[in-house]
Protein backbone atom coordinates (compact mmCIF):
# COMPACT_ATOMS: atom_id res chain seq x y z
CA UNK A 1 0.00 0.00 0.00
CA UNK A 2 0.64 3.23 -0.77
CA UNK A 3 1.72 5.10 2.71
CA UNK A 4 0.67 8.70 3.33
CA UNK A 5 3.69 10.95 2.62
CA UNK A 6 2.86 13.59 5.24
CA UNK A 7 3.07 14.28 8.77
CA UNK A 8 -0.14 12.41 10.58
CA UNK A 9 -0.30 15.71 12.38
CA UNK A 10 -4.41 14.47 14.07
CA UNK A 11 -3.24 11.01 14.57
CA UNK A 12 -0.41 12.27 16.95
CA UNK A 13 -1.69 15.51 18.57
CA UNK A 14 -3.02 13.27 21.62
CA UNK A 15 0.28 11.75 21.86
CA UNK A 16 2.93 14.91 21.32
CA UNK A 17 0.25 16.74 23.55
CA UNK A 18 1.16 14.19 26.74
CA UNK A 19 4.84 13.61 25.48
CA UNK A 20 5.76 17.49 25.83
CA UNK A 21 3.57 18.72 28.67
CA UNK A 22 3.47 14.65 31.18
CA UNK A 23 6.97 13.47 29.72
CA UNK A 24 9.23 15.77 28.65
CA UNK A 25 9.23 18.90 30.23
CA UNK A 26 8.55 16.77 33.77
CA UNK A 27 11.84 15.46 32.99
CA UNK A 28 13.80 18.82 32.21
CA UNK A 29 12.05 20.39 35.10
CA UNK A 30 13.06 17.44 37.54
CA UNK A 31 17.07 17.87 36.43
CA UNK A 32 16.72 21.37 37.30
CA UNK A 33 14.70 21.17 40.35
CA UNK A 34 17.82 18.62 41.95
CA UNK A 35 20.08 22.16 41.82
CA UNK A 36 17.83 24.39 43.75
CA UNK A 37 16.09 24.62 46.98
CA UNK A 38 12.86 24.72 46.77
CA UNK A 39 9.85 24.21 49.22
CA UNK A 40 7.14 23.23 46.95
CA UNK A 41 5.09 26.50 48.37
CA UNK A 42 6.23 29.83 46.95
CA UNK A 43 4.91 29.60 42.81
CA UNK A 44 7.83 27.59 40.36
CA UNK A 45 8.53 30.29 37.96
CA UNK A 46 11.91 31.58 36.51
CA UNK A 47 12.77 33.90 39.16
CA UNK A 48 12.35 30.74 41.58
CA UNK A 49 15.66 28.99 39.29
CA UNK A 50 17.73 32.09 39.94
CA UNK A 51 17.19 32.79 43.23
CA UNK A 52 17.00 29.19 45.04
CA UNK A 53 19.75 28.06 42.85
CA UNK A 54 21.77 25.87 45.26
CA UNK A 55 23.97 24.18 42.55
CA UNK A 56 25.33 20.89 43.51
CA UNK A 57 24.57 21.10 47.17
CA UNK A 58 21.86 18.77 47.28
CA UNK A 59 23.53 15.94 45.51
CA UNK A 60 26.50 17.43 48.44
CA UNK A 61 23.86 16.67 51.08
CA UNK A 62 23.55 13.28 50.09
CA UNK A 63 26.41 12.31 50.99
CA UNK A 64 26.26 13.48 54.74
CA UNK A 65 22.82 12.61 55.15
CA UNK A 66 22.58 9.21 57.16
CA UNK A 67 18.61 8.50 56.66
CA UNK A 68 19.83 8.68 52.76
CA UNK A 69 22.51 6.23 53.69
CA UNK A 70 20.21 3.71 55.61
CA UNK A 71 18.01 4.16 52.24
CA UNK A 72 20.22 3.26 50.02
CA UNK A 73 21.50 0.29 51.67
CA UNK A 74 18.50 -0.93 52.82
CA UNK A 75 17.02 -0.71 48.50
CA UNK A 76 20.03 -2.38 47.54
CA UNK A 77 19.72 -5.30 50.31
CA UNK A 78 16.49 -5.57 49.02
CA UNK A 79 17.24 -6.12 45.69
CA UNK A 80 20.22 -8.14 46.67
CA UNK A 81 17.74 -10.74 48.33
CA UNK A 82 14.71 -10.48 46.78
CA UNK A 83 15.72 -10.49 43.14
CA UNK A 84 17.59 -13.84 43.23
CA UNK A 85 14.95 -15.17 45.21
CA UNK A 86 12.28 -14.51 42.70
CA UNK A 87 14.00 -15.31 39.63
CA UNK A 88 15.44 -18.47 41.11
CA UNK A 89 11.73 -19.32 42.63
CA UNK A 90 10.51 -18.41 38.87
CA UNK A 91 12.89 -20.66 36.63
CA UNK A 92 12.22 -23.70 38.84
CA UNK A 93 8.24 -23.13 38.45
CA UNK A 94 8.30 -21.66 34.71
CA UNK A 95 10.51 -24.93 33.96
CA UNK A 96 8.27 -26.92 35.61
CA UNK A 97 5.13 -26.13 34.55
CA UNK A 98 6.13 -25.96 30.90
CA UNK A 99 5.23 -29.66 30.50
CA UNK A 100 2.06 -30.64 30.02
CA UNK A 101 0.55 -31.95 33.22
CA UNK A 102 -2.86 -32.41 33.72
CA UNK A 103 -4.62 -29.10 34.60
CA UNK A 104 -1.37 -27.02 34.25
CA UNK A 105 -3.32 -23.85 33.14
CA UNK A 106 -4.63 -24.07 36.39
CA UNK A 107 -2.03 -24.34 37.84
CA UNK A 108 -0.37 -21.72 36.50
CA UNK A 109 -3.28 -19.21 37.18
CA UNK A 110 -2.57 -20.19 40.98
CA UNK A 111 0.67 -18.86 40.74
CA UNK A 112 -0.47 -15.33 38.72
CA UNK A 113 -3.41 -14.37 40.66
CA UNK A 114 -1.10 -12.50 43.42
CA UNK A 115 0.36 -10.91 40.20
CA UNK A 116 -2.91 -9.30 39.01
CA UNK A 117 -3.35 -8.00 43.13
CA UNK A 118 -2.58 -4.25 44.13
CA UNK A 119 0.28 -3.61 46.07
CA UNK A 120 -1.17 -1.60 48.97
CA UNK A 121 -3.93 -5.06 49.16
CA UNK A 122 -0.99 -7.58 49.01
CA UNK A 123 0.83 -5.23 51.78
CA UNK A 124 -2.15 -4.75 53.98
CA UNK A 125 -2.57 -8.01 53.97
CA UNK A 126 0.49 -9.38 54.58
CA UNK A 127 0.84 -7.37 57.68
CA UNK A 128 -2.14 -9.29 58.85
CA UNK A 129 -0.32 -13.03 57.79
CA UNK A 130 2.79 -11.99 59.37
CA UNK A 131 0.72 -11.09 62.74
CA UNK A 132 3.30 -12.19 65.23
CA UNK A 133 0.75 -13.89 67.61
CA UNK A 134 -2.17 -14.85 65.26
CA UNK A 135 -0.98 -15.03 61.25
CA UNK A 136 -0.69 -17.66 59.65
CA UNK A 137 3.13 -18.10 59.07
CA UNK A 138 3.84 -17.94 62.82
CA UNK A 139 1.41 -20.55 63.23
CA UNK A 140 2.64 -22.78 60.66
CA UNK A 141 6.63 -21.95 62.36
CA UNK A 142 5.14 -22.80 65.91
CA UNK A 143 3.46 -25.73 64.56
CA UNK A 144 6.84 -26.99 63.18
CA UNK A 145 9.29 -25.63 66.53
CA UNK A 146 6.34 -28.23 68.41
CA UNK A 147 6.94 -31.25 66.27
CA UNK A 148 11.01 -30.42 66.25
CA UNK A 149 10.29 -30.42 70.36
CA UNK A 150 8.82 -33.43 70.01
CA UNK A 151 11.32 -35.54 68.14
CA UNK A 152 14.17 -34.05 70.52
CA UNK A 153 12.12 -35.35 73.44
CA UNK A 154 11.92 -38.37 71.98
CA UNK A 155 15.69 -38.91 71.26
CA UNK A 156 15.93 -37.62 75.14
CA UNK A 157 17.52 -34.46 73.88
CA UNK A 158 17.26 -31.18 75.09
CA UNK A 159 15.98 -28.90 71.90
CA UNK A 160 18.28 -25.90 71.30
CA UNK A 161 17.36 -22.81 72.40
CA UNK A 162 16.13 -21.80 68.50
CA UNK A 163 13.61 -24.68 69.08
CA UNK A 164 11.88 -23.11 71.97
CA UNK A 165 11.89 -20.24 70.47
CA UNK A 166 10.04 -21.20 67.40
CA UNK A 167 7.83 -23.35 69.33
CA UNK A 168 6.83 -20.57 71.75
CA UNK A 169 6.89 -17.39 69.21
CA UNK A 170 8.88 -17.21 66.40
CA UNK A 171 9.98 -14.02 64.23
CA UNK A 172 8.21 -10.88 64.90
CA UNK A 173 8.83 -10.08 61.76
CA UNK A 174 7.34 -6.36 60.74
CA UNK A 175 7.93 -4.98 64.58
CA UNK A 176 11.48 -6.17 64.51
CA UNK A 177 13.96 -4.12 62.98
CA UNK A 178 15.97 -7.42 62.46
CA UNK A 179 12.97 -9.75 61.07
CA UNK A 180 11.03 -6.62 59.14
CA UNK A 181 12.41 -6.23 55.56
CA UNK A 182 12.79 -9.73 55.16
CA UNK A 183 8.89 -9.81 55.75
CA UNK A 184 8.81 -7.33 53.23
CA UNK A 185 10.46 -9.42 51.35
CA UNK A 186 8.22 -12.79 51.70
CA UNK A 187 5.36 -10.44 50.40
CA UNK A 188 7.08 -9.22 47.53
CA UNK A 189 8.18 -12.61 46.29
CA UNK A 190 4.45 -13.87 47.00
CA UNK A 191 3.20 -10.85 44.98
CA UNK A 192 5.75 -10.98 42.01
CA UNK A 193 6.97 -14.86 40.99
CA UNK A 194 3.86 -15.95 38.82
CA UNK A 195 5.14 -12.70 36.51
CA UNK A 196 8.47 -13.47 36.40
CA UNK A 197 7.51 -16.85 35.77
CA UNK A 198 5.31 -16.19 33.06
CA UNK A 199 7.92 -14.02 31.44
CA UNK A 200 10.21 -17.77 31.57
CA UNK A 201 7.44 -19.44 30.11
CA UNK A 202 7.11 -17.52 27.25
CA UNK A 203 11.12 -17.57 26.38
CA UNK A 204 10.50 -21.60 26.99
CA UNK A 205 7.99 -22.08 24.33
CA UNK A 206 10.88 -19.89 22.02
CA UNK A 207 13.29 -22.48 22.54
CA UNK A 208 12.92 -24.53 18.95
CA UNK A 209 12.13 -28.65 20.12
CA UNK A 210 15.01 -30.03 17.93
CA UNK A 211 17.73 -28.75 19.58
CA UNK A 212 16.78 -30.90 22.29
CA UNK A 213 15.64 -33.91 20.60
CA UNK A 214 19.12 -33.55 18.78
CA UNK A 215 20.75 -33.54 22.37
CA UNK A 216 18.67 -36.25 23.87
CA UNK A 217 19.75 -38.32 20.26
CA UNK A 218 23.61 -37.52 21.55
CA UNK A 219 22.68 -39.42 24.86
CA UNK A 220 22.25 -35.77 26.91
CA UNK A 221 20.58 -36.74 30.34
CA UNK A 222 18.05 -34.36 31.58
CA UNK A 223 20.65 -32.51 33.55
CA UNK A 224 22.80 -31.53 30.46
CA UNK A 225 19.95 -31.16 28.54
CA UNK A 226 19.05 -28.31 31.19
CA UNK A 227 22.84 -26.81 31.44
CA UNK A 228 23.98 -27.36 27.93
CA UNK A 229 21.30 -26.29 25.55
CA UNK A 230 17.78 -25.07 27.71
CA UNK A 231 19.91 -22.50 29.91
CA UNK A 232 22.16 -20.92 27.38
CA UNK A 233 19.66 -20.36 24.63
CA UNK A 234 17.25 -19.30 27.79
CA UNK A 235 19.89 -16.51 28.59
CA UNK A 236 18.37 -13.49 26.88
CA UNK A 237 15.05 -14.55 28.69
CA UNK A 238 16.81 -14.82 32.17
CA UNK A 239 18.50 -11.45 31.27
CA UNK A 240 16.01 -9.40 30.51
CA UNK A 241 13.64 -11.33 32.96
CA UNK A 242 16.48 -10.12 36.11
CA UNK A 243 17.24 -6.26 34.66
CA UNK A 244 13.04 -5.74 34.63
CA UNK A 245 12.60 -7.44 38.16
CA UNK A 246 16.12 -5.31 39.91
CA UNK A 247 14.50 -1.98 37.95
CA UNK A 248 11.45 -2.97 40.14
CA UNK A 249 13.12 -3.58 42.99
CA UNK A 250 14.92 -0.61 43.12
CA UNK A 251 11.64 1.87 42.77
CA UNK A 252 9.66 -0.71 45.92
CA UNK A 253 7.41 1.76 47.42
CA UNK A 254 3.89 0.68 47.77
CA UNK A 255 4.94 -3.05 49.86
CA UNK A 256 6.81 -0.64 52.11
CA UNK A 257 4.60 2.00 52.62
CA UNK A 258 1.66 -0.18 53.61
CA UNK A 259 3.25 -2.44 55.84
CA UNK A 260 5.82 -1.07 57.91
CA UNK A 261 5.80 2.83 56.29
CA UNK A 262 9.40 2.39 57.26
CA UNK A 263 10.04 1.66 60.52
CA UNK A 264 11.03 0.12 62.68
CA UNK A 265 13.95 1.99 63.73
CA UNK A 266 14.30 2.74 59.34
CA UNK A 267 14.93 -0.78 59.19
CA UNK A 268 12.85 -0.50 56.11
CA UNK A 269 13.27 2.79 54.79
CA UNK A 270 13.92 2.83 51.11
CA UNK A 271 14.81 5.40 48.43
CA UNK A 272 11.51 5.99 47.17
CA UNK A 273 10.03 5.97 50.28
CA UNK A 274 12.24 8.47 51.55
CA UNK A 275 12.04 10.32 48.01
CA UNK A 276 8.35 10.80 48.85
CA UNK A 277 8.33 11.80 52.76
CA UNK A 278 10.74 14.35 51.48
CA UNK A 279 8.61 16.04 48.72
CA UNK A 280 5.19 15.25 49.60
CA UNK A 281 4.99 13.50 53.22
CA UNK A 282 7.03 15.55 56.09
CA UNK A 283 6.51 19.17 56.01
CA UNK A 284 8.59 21.71 55.47
CA UNK A 285 8.82 19.82 51.45
CA UNK A 286 11.80 19.45 50.33
CA UNK A 287 11.05 19.02 46.24
CA UNK A 288 14.93 19.90 44.86
CA UNK A 289 16.35 17.54 47.38
CA UNK A 290 14.07 14.83 46.65
CA UNK A 291 14.33 15.37 42.80
CA UNK A 292 18.34 15.10 43.53
CA UNK A 293 17.57 11.67 45.18
CA UNK A 294 15.32 10.62 42.00
CA UNK A 295 18.30 11.50 39.67
CA UNK A 296 20.79 9.24 42.25
CA UNK A 297 18.28 6.46 41.87
CA UNK A 298 17.68 7.05 37.79
CA UNK A 299 21.95 7.04 37.47
CA UNK A 300 21.45 3.57 39.49
CA UNK A 301 19.56 2.02 37.35
CA UNK A 302 21.03 3.75 34.01
CA UNK A 303 24.49 1.92 35.25
CA UNK A 304 22.42 -1.54 35.87
CA UNK A 305 21.06 -1.52 32.40
CA UNK A 306 24.19 -0.53 30.96
CA UNK A 307 25.85 -3.13 32.88
CA UNK A 308 23.58 -6.26 32.26
CA UNK A 309 23.82 -4.96 28.32
CA UNK A 310 27.43 -4.73 28.12
CA UNK A 311 27.27 -8.19 30.10
CA UNK A 312 25.03 -9.42 27.80
CA UNK A 313 27.21 -9.37 24.80
CA UNK A 314 29.60 -11.54 27.26
CA UNK A 315 27.32 -13.98 28.08
CA UNK A 316 24.25 -14.56 25.83
CA UNK A 317 24.03 -17.11 23.44
CA UNK A 318 21.37 -15.78 20.33
CA UNK A 319 19.89 -18.16 18.37
CA UNK A 320 21.66 -18.40 15.36
CA UNK B 1 14.87 -46.52 35.67
CA UNK B 2 11.64 -45.99 34.00
CA UNK B 3 9.65 -46.33 37.30
CA UNK B 4 12.38 -43.84 39.14
CA UNK B 5 11.37 -41.88 36.41
CA UNK B 6 7.75 -41.98 36.84
CA UNK B 7 8.30 -41.68 40.34
CA UNK B 8 9.93 -38.49 40.62
CA UNK B 9 7.70 -36.84 38.05
CA UNK B 10 4.81 -37.53 40.49
CA UNK B 11 6.92 -35.62 42.88
CA UNK B 12 7.74 -32.69 41.08
CA UNK B 13 3.96 -32.59 39.92
CA UNK B 14 2.77 -32.72 43.74
CA UNK B 15 5.45 -30.17 44.69
CA UNK B 16 4.27 -27.52 42.26
CA UNK B 17 0.54 -28.35 42.82
CA UNK B 18 1.02 -27.57 46.57
CA UNK B 19 3.28 -24.72 45.90
CA UNK B 20 0.07 -23.44 43.60
CA UNK B 21 -1.92 -23.86 46.36
CA UNK B 22 0.05 -22.72 49.41
CA UNK B 23 0.01 -19.33 47.07
CA UNK B 24 -3.96 -19.10 48.00
CA UNK B 25 -3.64 -19.02 51.72
CA UNK B 26 -3.10 -15.58 52.01
CA UNK B 27 -6.72 -14.82 49.98
CA UNK B 28 -7.65 -17.68 52.04
CA UNK B 29 -6.77 -16.29 55.39
CA UNK B 30 -8.38 -12.54 54.14
CA UNK B 31 -12.07 -13.93 53.40
CA UNK B 32 -11.59 -16.10 56.09
CA UNK B 33 -10.74 -12.92 58.55
CA UNK B 34 -13.19 -11.15 57.13
CA UNK B 35 -15.86 -13.27 58.20
CA UNK B 36 -14.94 -13.31 62.00
CA UNK B 37 -16.32 -11.80 64.66
CA UNK B 38 -14.51 -8.69 65.34
CA UNK B 39 -13.31 -9.29 68.74
CA UNK B 40 -12.38 -13.47 67.81
CA UNK B 41 -9.59 -12.68 65.50
CA UNK B 42 -6.87 -12.59 68.43
CA UNK B 43 -8.54 -15.41 70.59
CA UNK B 44 -6.02 -18.34 70.87
CA UNK B 45 -6.18 -21.42 69.20
CA UNK B 46 -6.49 -19.35 65.91
CA UNK B 47 -9.93 -20.71 64.21
CA UNK B 48 -9.27 -21.60 60.46
CA UNK B 49 -12.62 -20.98 59.09
CA UNK B 50 -15.55 -19.16 61.10
CA UNK B 51 -17.88 -20.96 62.73
CA UNK B 52 -20.97 -18.60 62.54
CA UNK B 53 -20.08 -15.93 59.49
CA UNK B 54 -20.16 -12.58 60.38
CA UNK B 55 -21.28 -10.29 57.05
CA UNK B 56 -21.98 -7.47 59.39
CA UNK B 57 -18.04 -6.69 58.81
CA UNK B 58 -18.72 -6.11 55.20
CA UNK B 59 -21.93 -4.07 55.47
CA UNK B 60 -19.45 -1.90 58.04
CA UNK B 61 -16.91 -1.54 55.36
CA UNK B 62 -19.63 0.06 53.27
CA UNK B 63 -21.27 2.18 55.24
CA UNK B 64 -18.74 3.34 57.77
CA UNK B 65 -16.01 4.75 55.40
CA UNK B 66 -16.42 6.43 51.98
CA UNK B 67 -15.55 3.05 50.82
CA UNK B 68 -18.45 3.05 48.23
CA UNK B 69 -16.79 6.15 46.55
CA UNK B 70 -13.65 4.96 46.47
CA UNK B 71 -14.72 1.99 44.62
CA UNK B 72 -16.52 4.26 42.12
CA UNK B 73 -13.55 6.25 41.87
CA UNK B 74 -11.10 2.83 41.35
CA UNK B 75 -13.57 2.53 38.42
CA UNK B 76 -14.06 5.98 36.92
CA UNK B 77 -10.05 6.05 37.11
CA UNK B 78 -9.46 2.89 35.36
CA UNK B 79 -11.92 2.78 33.43
CA UNK B 80 -10.94 6.70 32.19
CA UNK B 81 -7.12 5.73 31.54
CA UNK B 82 -8.08 2.90 29.69
CA UNK B 83 -10.15 5.05 27.23
CA UNK B 84 -7.51 7.29 26.82
CA UNK B 85 -4.15 4.99 27.00
CA UNK B 86 -6.37 3.50 23.92
CA UNK B 87 -7.16 6.59 22.00
CA UNK B 88 -3.92 7.84 22.11
CA UNK B 89 -1.97 4.93 21.47
CA UNK B 90 -3.93 3.82 18.61
CA UNK B 91 -3.70 6.57 16.72
CA UNK B 92 0.01 7.03 17.29
CA UNK B 93 0.67 3.47 16.84
CA UNK B 94 -1.73 4.12 13.66
CA UNK B 95 0.53 7.36 12.09
CA UNK B 96 3.76 5.59 12.69
CA UNK B 97 2.60 2.15 10.58
CA UNK B 98 1.02 3.60 8.27
CA UNK B 99 2.40 7.08 7.58
CA UNK B 100 6.02 8.66 6.35
CA UNK B 101 7.03 11.50 7.27
CA UNK B 102 10.29 13.77 7.83
CA UNK B 103 11.72 12.74 11.26
CA UNK B 104 9.39 9.67 11.60
CA UNK B 105 12.61 7.45 13.58
CA UNK B 106 13.91 9.82 15.52
CA UNK B 107 10.03 10.29 16.90
CA UNK B 108 9.71 6.55 17.77
CA UNK B 109 12.99 6.83 19.06
CA UNK B 110 12.39 9.97 21.20
CA UNK B 111 9.11 7.96 22.44
CA UNK B 112 10.82 4.56 23.02
CA UNK B 113 13.12 5.90 24.95
CA UNK B 114 10.59 7.35 27.60
CA UNK B 115 10.28 4.09 28.48
CA UNK B 116 13.94 4.42 30.41
CA UNK B 117 12.65 7.01 32.79
CA UNK B 118 11.17 6.11 35.65
CA UNK B 119 8.08 7.50 37.01
CA UNK B 120 9.39 8.90 40.48
CA UNK B 121 11.71 11.11 37.90
CA UNK B 122 8.35 13.14 37.00
CA UNK B 123 6.35 12.90 39.87
CA UNK B 124 7.33 16.03 41.42
CA UNK B 125 7.53 18.63 38.82
CA UNK B 126 4.23 16.87 37.31
CA UNK B 127 2.50 17.18 41.03
CA UNK B 128 4.15 20.96 40.56
CA UNK B 129 2.07 20.89 36.96
CA UNK B 130 -0.79 19.41 38.57
CA UNK B 131 -1.27 22.26 41.48
CA UNK B 132 -0.59 25.08 39.34
CA UNK B 133 -3.37 23.87 36.66
CA UNK B 134 -5.36 23.56 39.77
CA UNK B 135 -6.33 19.81 39.11
CA UNK B 136 -5.28 18.64 42.64
CA UNK B 137 -7.30 16.30 43.94
CA UNK B 138 -9.74 16.59 40.64
CA UNK B 139 -10.59 13.05 38.22
CA UNK B 140 -8.23 15.59 35.64
CA UNK B 141 -5.12 14.67 37.55
CA UNK B 142 -5.72 11.00 38.07
CA UNK B 143 -6.29 10.20 34.40
CA UNK B 144 -4.81 13.16 31.99
CA UNK B 145 -1.35 12.49 32.55
CA UNK B 146 -1.60 8.90 31.24
CA UNK B 147 -2.69 10.83 27.89
CA UNK B 148 0.93 9.75 26.48
CA UNK B 149 2.15 6.11 26.71
CA UNK B 150 5.16 4.86 24.37
CA UNK B 151 4.02 1.28 25.16
CA UNK B 152 0.92 1.07 23.94
CA UNK B 153 1.92 3.11 20.38
CA UNK B 154 4.78 0.73 20.48
CA UNK B 155 2.10 -2.48 20.89
CA UNK B 156 -0.37 -1.30 18.21
CA UNK B 157 2.21 -0.10 15.69
CA UNK B 158 3.42 -3.61 15.77
CA UNK B 159 -0.16 -4.25 15.52
CA UNK B 160 -0.98 -2.54 12.40
CA UNK B 161 2.42 -3.60 10.81
CA UNK B 162 1.22 -7.08 10.92
CA UNK B 163 -3.13 -6.15 9.28
CA UNK B 164 -3.54 -7.06 5.67
CA UNK B 165 -3.44 -3.34 3.71
CA UNK B 166 -5.67 -4.78 1.19
CA UNK B 167 -8.66 -3.56 2.95
CA UNK B 168 -7.45 -0.49 4.00
CA UNK B 169 -6.31 -0.18 -0.01
CA UNK B 170 -9.46 -0.50 -1.18
CA UNK B 171 -11.62 1.93 1.47
CA UNK B 172 -8.95 4.66 0.04
CA UNK B 173 -9.34 3.87 -3.84
CA UNK B 174 -13.85 4.48 -2.81
CA UNK B 175 -12.04 8.14 -1.88
CA UNK B 176 -11.80 7.34 2.36
CA UNK B 177 -10.08 9.97 4.05
CA UNK B 178 -7.08 8.54 6.48
CA UNK B 179 -8.95 9.40 9.34
CA UNK B 180 -12.28 6.90 7.69
CA UNK B 181 -9.78 4.87 6.66
CA UNK B 182 -8.96 4.32 10.06
CA UNK B 183 -11.79 4.56 12.19
CA UNK B 184 -13.89 2.32 9.63
CA UNK B 185 -11.24 0.00 8.61
CA UNK B 186 -7.78 -0.65 10.70
CA UNK B 187 -9.30 0.22 14.21
CA UNK B 188 -12.02 -2.69 14.27
CA UNK B 189 -9.43 -5.12 13.06
CA UNK B 190 -7.20 -4.21 16.21
CA UNK B 191 -9.35 -5.45 18.03
CA UNK B 192 -7.66 -8.46 19.59
CA UNK B 193 -4.85 -5.71 19.71
CA UNK B 194 -7.18 -3.43 22.07
CA UNK B 195 -7.96 -6.08 24.43
CA UNK B 196 -4.62 -6.50 25.30
CA UNK B 197 -3.62 -3.23 26.27
CA UNK B 198 -6.95 -2.78 27.61
CA UNK B 199 -7.01 -5.81 30.05
CA UNK B 200 -3.47 -4.23 30.97
CA UNK B 201 -4.36 -0.39 31.72
CA UNK B 202 -7.20 -1.24 33.41
CA UNK B 203 -5.31 -3.49 35.87
CA UNK B 204 -2.66 -0.96 35.99
CA UNK B 205 -5.25 1.67 36.92
CA UNK B 206 -7.16 0.14 39.28
CA UNK B 207 -3.98 -1.23 40.94
CA UNK B 208 -1.78 2.43 40.86
CA UNK B 209 -1.10 4.06 43.97
CA UNK B 210 1.68 6.36 44.08
CA UNK B 211 0.73 8.72 41.73
CA UNK B 212 -2.54 8.49 43.19
CA UNK B 213 -1.49 9.36 46.77
CA UNK B 214 0.23 12.45 45.82
CA UNK B 215 -2.26 14.08 43.77
CA UNK B 216 -5.55 13.56 46.10
CA UNK B 217 -6.03 14.82 49.58
CA UNK B 218 -10.11 14.96 50.52
CA UNK B 219 -11.48 11.68 51.52
CA UNK B 220 -14.06 11.67 48.54
CA UNK B 221 -11.56 11.87 45.71
CA UNK B 222 -9.21 9.20 47.12
CA UNK B 223 -8.69 5.36 44.92
CA UNK B 224 -9.42 2.18 47.00
CA UNK B 225 -5.88 1.77 47.18
CA UNK B 226 -4.93 4.78 48.66
CA UNK B 227 -8.20 5.15 50.62
CA UNK B 228 -7.49 1.85 52.11
CA UNK B 229 -3.65 2.81 52.82
CA UNK B 230 -4.06 5.86 54.38
CA UNK B 231 -7.23 5.17 56.39
CA UNK B 232 -6.04 1.96 57.47
CA UNK B 233 -4.91 3.69 60.66
CA UNK B 234 -8.63 3.82 61.42
CA UNK B 235 -9.06 -0.23 60.48
CA UNK B 236 -5.55 -1.06 62.68
CA UNK B 237 -7.80 -2.94 65.25
CA UNK B 238 -10.71 -3.56 63.26
CA UNK B 239 -8.87 -6.62 60.85
CA UNK B 240 -12.07 -7.83 60.38
CA UNK B 241 -13.54 -4.95 58.40
CA UNK B 242 -10.00 -4.73 56.54
CA UNK B 243 -10.35 -7.48 55.55
CA UNK B 244 -13.51 -7.20 54.35
CA UNK B 245 -12.81 -4.38 52.33
CA UNK B 246 -9.69 -5.91 50.85
CA UNK B 247 -11.80 -9.22 49.59
CA UNK B 248 -14.25 -6.67 47.85
CA UNK B 249 -10.95 -4.67 46.51
CA UNK B 250 -9.59 -7.71 45.08
CA UNK B 251 -12.25 -8.80 43.57
CA UNK B 252 -12.51 -6.72 40.12
CA UNK B 253 -8.40 -7.12 39.12
CA UNK B 254 -9.13 -10.99 39.64
CA UNK B 255 -12.12 -10.96 37.97
CA UNK B 256 -10.86 -8.80 34.65
CA UNK B 257 -7.97 -11.07 35.08
CA UNK B 258 -9.73 -14.27 34.42
CA UNK B 259 -12.03 -13.56 32.16
CA UNK B 260 -9.06 -11.64 29.38
CA UNK B 261 -6.20 -14.23 30.94
CA UNK B 262 -5.20 -14.28 27.16
CA UNK B 263 -5.10 -11.29 26.19
CA UNK B 264 -2.86 -10.87 29.40
CA UNK B 265 -0.49 -13.45 29.01
CA UNK B 266 -0.13 -12.16 25.38
CA UNK B 267 0.64 -8.74 26.57
CA UNK B 268 3.19 -9.87 29.02
CA UNK B 269 4.96 -12.00 26.14
CA UNK B 270 4.87 -9.25 23.89
CA UNK B 271 6.13 -6.50 26.02
CA UNK B 272 8.67 -8.45 28.02
CA UNK B 273 10.73 -10.30 24.82
CA UNK B 274 10.43 -7.78 22.01
CA UNK B 275 9.94 -4.45 24.44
Amino acid sequence: MRAYYRFPFLFLLPSLVGFLAFNLGPILTSLLLSFVAYDGLRPLGLATFRESWVGLENYRRLLEDPVFHKAFVNTFFYVAVAVPLEIGLALLLALGLNRPWPGVRFIRTLYLLPTVTSVVAVGLLWRWILNPTVGPVNLFLRWVGERMEGVYGLLGLTPPSWVAWLAREGPGWLSDPAWAMWGVILASVWAGVGLRMLIFLAGLQNINREYLEAASLDGANNLQRFFYVVLPLLSPTVFLNTLLAMIGGFQVFGLVYTMTGGGPLDSTNVLMLYLYRKAFGVFPFEMGYASAIAWVLFLILFALTYLQWTLRKRWVVEEA
Amino acid sequence: MRLLGKVWDSLVYLVLLAGGVSMLVPFFWMVSTSLKAPGAVFDLPVEVWPKELHWENYQRVLTSVPFSRWYLNSLLVALGLTLLNLTSGAMGGYAFARFRFRGQGALFLLFLATLMIPVHVLIIPLFILMRNLGWVDTYYALILPGLFDAFAIFLMRQHFLHLPRELEEAAIMDGATPWQVYWRVALPLAAPALATLGTFTFLAGWNSFLWPLIVTNSLEMRPLTVGLAVFQGQFSTEWTVLMAGLTLGTIPPILVFLLAQRYFIQGLTLGSLKG
